[in-house]
């Protein structure tokens, strides 16, 4: 049981990863590669607040989400107030760079990684409230996100999609709009760290590597970008797949390089052959015009 | 009469090509100015610097007394430049409605802090918005279009539409990027009487254009441009009466 557990907790995970990911380069088209360090971000922080403060876990999370949220304008207003084709471009040194300061300070446990975090639910009960909590994160952030990209703010997000000029000629703030959206992104994934930080009780700063910015990415393009649901068949997809190829009882150390080249293997066959992923993006609600 | 759209010595150039060179004009309320001149003289440009799409190298852009030069292109539209593109450019994944929508200086549902705090502000803002296309889309006789993807209108009704969502946006300065070219027949008609209609109300008007007949109907006054410079002023009449001014346009 204990197996089903985990497994549901990772899939909580991963739908926000992937949905929050999705909301950044599948809806508002900011081409950014470094998910993870935002997951990352979340992780450290709620992790270090528990073992030096015994913050309360909700309160931990609130803190994840508003570090990643805050280290995220790191990027973006520099990267963006040049030219959205920079984004990618920042995204990848910060990743990078950020995960060697990890890797290299006292304080985040350096290259070992940050062990001992004290688990809020010690006991028998600790594997269905996990559970119960990640996947009830995972379901409020498609909510909200859902929410998000339904209303006015999404009609605006399109219309800044479909003509950028016009809409900043209109009086509308298109680099306000994409910041914003990629510090909510940010936020989430910092969320989904806080979560995983809390069930491991360890934290180490290898998973948060390219080839995590390879994963998320595969998730959001197999399941389909742009759309709700997408990223939740995706994560849920890939997260079965590497379970899947466990049962072939191959040597462990084939198993991270066939998972990789399953992975690339998959973007790539989805980019030619189903390029909107498997759930097309559904038409937003239509305003109505309403007569009297 | 005060001039709402001032432009004092602007002047740009692109390298070694010069697209507006010392230009000075001055459009007050009620006003429909004609900007004429042959291809590339610069009409495009001068609306580009004015909006902010393109910095200008020197001179100065005031709207309503006030500097708008080293503004953002959406500061400037909110202190009420606004603009309509030769290509129209409407938002194309989007019906009329929505079009317009998304085009007054100030939409509440742009923040969402807002529409997380004071959602039943957005949504009533929202709901006026409509009520306000509705109007404007039913003078230029295209209520019923309201709901059709714009993408489905024929050309004509295309550049209808982008008039429409200027008339929405509400600035006090309107600058019209050749309105007419490829429209004719009904819809010729109801952009000749919108753009009156609107320098009625007050709004100060500048118009690109090509259709030499439509200028005269409409305009007060013209300039004619070339090669980034004003070289007459005055009635339309008098501009293309000048034997120079008609080589440079129709001969050449």
């Amino acid at each position: 049981m204990e197996y089903v557990y985990s497994i549901l907790i990772l899939v909580g995970i991963y739908v926000i990863l992937a949905s929050s990911f999705n909301l950044i380069i599948g809806t508002a088209g900011l081409v950014s590669i470094a998910h993870p360090i935002f997951f990352a971000l979340g992780a450290y922080t709620a992790g270090l607040l528990a073992i030096h403060f015994h913050l309360d876990p909700f309160l931990g999370a609130a803190a994840g989400a508003l570090v990643a949220g805050a280290f995220s304008l790191m990027i973006s207003l520099p990267s963006l107030r040049v030219s959205g084709d920079y984004l990618l471009i920042t995204s990848i040194g910060f990743q990078l760079g950020l995960l060697q300061v990890i890797k290299n300070l006292e304080l985040t446990g350096s290259q070992g990684g940050l062990n001992n975090i004290p688990t809020p639910v010690p006991g028998p009960e600790r594997g269905w409230i996990f559970s119960a909590v990640s996947l009830a994160a995972a379901a409020a952030t498609v909510l909200v996100i859902r929410w998000i990209v339904r209303g006015p703010y999404g009609r605006a997000i399109r219309a800044m999609r479909d003509d950028e000029l016009a809409f900043v000629a209109l009086g509308r703030n298109a680099m306000h709009i994409k910041i914003m959206i990629f510090a909510v992104g940010c936020a989430f994934a910092g969320v989904a760290g806080a979560i995983y930080a809390f069930y491991y009780q360890y934290v180490s700063p290898e998973q948060f590597e390219i080839l995590a910015s390879g994963t998320m990415l595969t998730m959001v393009v197999v399941g389909g970008m742009g759309s709700t649901w997408g990223p939740v068949v995706g994560a849920v997809l890939l997260l079965a797949l590497p379970q899947a190829i466990t049962f072939l009882r191959l040597p462990l150390a084939y198993m991270a390089p066939l998972q990789g080249m399953l992975f690339t293997l998959l973007v790539i066959l989805f980019l030619f052959l189903r390029p909107q992923g498997l759930v097309a993006p559904e038409a937003p609600a239509p305003l109505r015009a309403r007569r009297k | 009469m005060s001039a709402v759209l001032e432009l004092e010595r602007i002047s740009k150039r692109f390298g070694g090509i010069v697209v507006a060179d010392e230009i000075t004009l001055e459009i007050e309320r009620g006003q429909i100015l004609g900007l004429i001149g042959p291809n590339g003289a610069g009409k495009t440009s001068l609306f580009n610097i004015v909006s902010g799409v393109v910095p200008a190298d020197s001179g100065d852009i005031r709207v309503a007394g006030a500097s708008v030069a080293g503004k953002a292109i959406h500061e400037r539209a909110r202190l009420g430049v606004t603009r309509t593109w030769q290509n129209m450019r409407l938002f194309r994944t989007m019906s009329v409605l929505e079009n317009l929508v998304l085009a007054p200086q100030r939409y509440a549902g742009e923040s969402l802090a807002r529409l997380c705090f004071a959602p039943a502000g957005v949504h009533a803002a929202d709901a006026e918005a409509c009520e306000r296309a509705l109007g404007i889309l039913g003078r230029m006789g295209l209520a019923q279009l309201a709901d059709s993807a714009v993408v489905d209108l024929p050309y004509g009704q295309q550049k209808l539409v982008g008039l429409a969502r200027a008339l929405m946006n509400d600035g006090r300065c309107l600058l019209l990027d050749e309105p007419m070219a490829g429209v004719e027949g009904q819809a010729y008609e109801t952009m000749k009487a919108v753009v009156r209609r609107e320098a009625e109300a007050g709004r100060a008007v500048c118009v690109v254009e090509h259709n030499i007949s439509f200028i005269k109907d409409l305009c007060t006054s013209a300039v004619f441009m070339s090669a980034g410079r004003i070289l007459e002023r005055g009635a339309i009449a008098d501009l293309l009466a000048s034997p120079t001014l008609a080589e440079l346009y129709f001969g050449g």
